[in-house]
């Protein structure tokens, strides 16, 4: 009965003029997009697991694969989302592009917090994660040195790890979109201000912050372009195929949030957000001192252009504070998630990042 | 000559919201940067943590009175699982630390090269013992002549 009924309304649209009818498709796809067509695959580049640590997983990337860079690769990413925005999908996924080009790439995914990782600290993934996830690289590989990529606030995590272990063999630094420096973070700052924003009972009632309130506050930077602006471009592409794709992706990842725990949540926004320790060589884990001076490595720094997440200031930050010697520092004309993803991405982002690994690496 | 045009509701929408944004979003920006903002986000927040906290304890309560295990109690568990598993891995370590770093496997190695060299060189002598006994005349009828 519905067929014959839909059937009846192609056939009645047939007949309309070519302007209605095209809104009409319009209409029909925008809809199909949100409520009939699958959910998109992601993360599909070939990948073994070398290593577990309650939900921490280390992967390594396309194993069969010949690698030609002596030095691996290892991805660190943060505690918000999940890491497929590394891997979206084949052609636009910087883990297979790297990978392709014969580096040895490993990705850190911690997992999806549950409410027994409520104590949690950055000291606990800094301290116990990264350092064993290093090991666990060198030995798979064989290698005697090692590259770290940071993404946003694994970058930062990075940071702080690379600072705290001069003893390791770090090679290479690299930070996508990771923020060091938060002295001014405009609408956060007046957001996250102690005498209104009341973080502790905010993790002592949750335990665990859920994604939906990280989400709602990056999106309140921008309601309208947020709120709104996808649903109008998916209208204005919605003949667009390729265009479909790439948004159902991004909307897939966007929405795809996991809780943050509790005390690392208390660190993050309370000594980074609202105190600022780090690039003022304050911030103490687990009784050691950060001095982001203490870092030698080779550092490539990656900020976007557009980005109000991680904005090219907090970001920028870092270069006069570390003692490295070879540092290269670069703004890329992108926003906080087109740097890794999209047309952009795959044309400018992946291949500064390949290009410069590999010089480093010989 | 007229132009014939038809009316393109999605166009016209678009439109209005390309021409429209840009101070909408000014004018948010403004009100969001307030402080009056942050003071009122602190007040919403402040409500729904509490509201929270009473949903979290009447459940709780509840799922006390029916018998059931709450939150707490089930996160327990879980933190007994992954402490075991914490065991396993660091003992996981201790296994991997000692394969490649104590040297006995390698030591064993090297005496088992050196007893089959050993055990070689006592066939070797053996063998020339049994053919120099083959060799030699038999000493005791001479003796008896």
């Amino acid at each position: 009965m519905i067929y014959d009924r839909t059937k009846e309304m192609e056939a009645w649209v047939d007949l309309i003029p070519e302007e209605m009818q095209k809104n009409y498709n319009r209409f029909k796809r925008v809809s199909e997009v949100l409520t009939k067509d699958p959910e998109p695959q992601v993360g599909q580049t070939p990948k073994e697991v070398i290593w577990t640590k309650n939900k921490a997983k280390l992967y390594r990337y396309q194993p069969a694969k010949a690698k030609t860079n002596k030095v691996p690769l290892l991805m660190v990413y943060a505690l918000i989302n999940k890491p497929y925005v590394l891997d979206l999908t084949p052609g636009k996924s910087l883990i297979e592009y790297l990978t392709d080009q014969g580096h040895d790439v490993y990705l850190l995914d911690w997992g999806t917090p549950g409410y027994e990782d409520r104590h949690m600290k950055l000291d606990d993934y800094v301290l116990d994660y990264i350092p064993r996830a290093v090991q666990k690289v060198l030995r798979t590989s064989g290698a005697d040195e090692i590259s770290v990529l940071g993404y946003c606030m694994g970058g930062t995590m990075t940071s702080i790890f690379a600072a705290l272990h001069p003893e390791l063999p770090i090679r290479n630094l690299i930070f996508l979109t990771s923020p060091f420096d938060f002295a001014d973070l405009g609408l956060y700052t007046n957001w996250l201000d102690e005498r209104y924003f009341n973080l502790d009972k905010m993790v002592d009632t949750l335990g665990i912050v859920p994604p939906e309130t990280i989400d709602f506050g990056n999106k309140l930077l921008k309601p309208i372009a947020n709120y709104v602006g996808p649903f109008v471009s998916l209208a204005d592409h919605a003949d667009n195929e390729e265009f479909i794709k790439g948004w159902t992706l991004l909307q897939k990842w966007v929405h795809d949030g996991i809780p943050f725990p509790g005390e690392a949540y208390r660190q993050w926004i309370g000594e980074f957000y609202q105190k600022n320790k780090l690039i003022n060589d304050e911030l103490v884990i687990r009784g050691h001192h950060v001095r982001l001076g203490s870092i030698k490595a080779n550092i490539l720094n990656i900020a976007a252009q557009h980005d109000h997440i991680a904005t090219p200031k907090q970001v920028e930050a870092l270069m006069d504070k570390v003692s490295s010697r070879d540092k290269t520092y670069h703004v890329m004309p992108a926003g906080h998630v087109s740097l890794l993803v999209g047309g952009g991405a795959v044309k400018r982002t992946y291949p500064t990042i390949e290009n410069w690994l590999t010089e480093h690496s010989k | 000559m007229t132009q014939e045009t038809t009316l393109d509701p999605f166009a016209l929408w678009k439109n209005m919201y390309e021409k429209t944004e840009a101070n909408l979003n000014d004018v948010i920006h403004e009100t969001l940067q307030k402080e009056a903002f942050s003071e009122w986000l602190g007040n919403y927040q402040n409500a729904f943590l509490q509201y929270q906290s009473f949903v979290q304890k009447t459940t709780e309560n509840y799922l006390k009175q029916i018998n059931m295990p709450t939150r707490e109690e089930i996160s327990s568990v879980a933190s007994l699982i992954i402490n075991v598993e914490e065991k396993i891995e660091n003992l996981d370590q201790k296994v991997e630390d000692e394969l490649l770093t104590n040297p006995s496997t390698a030591e064993i190695n090297k005496l088992k090269v050196s007893v089959s060299k050993l055990d070689k060189k006592m066939d070797q002598i053996l063998k020339l013992l049994q053919q120099n006994e083959k060799k030699a005349p038999p000493v005791s009828s001479e003796v008896q002549k």
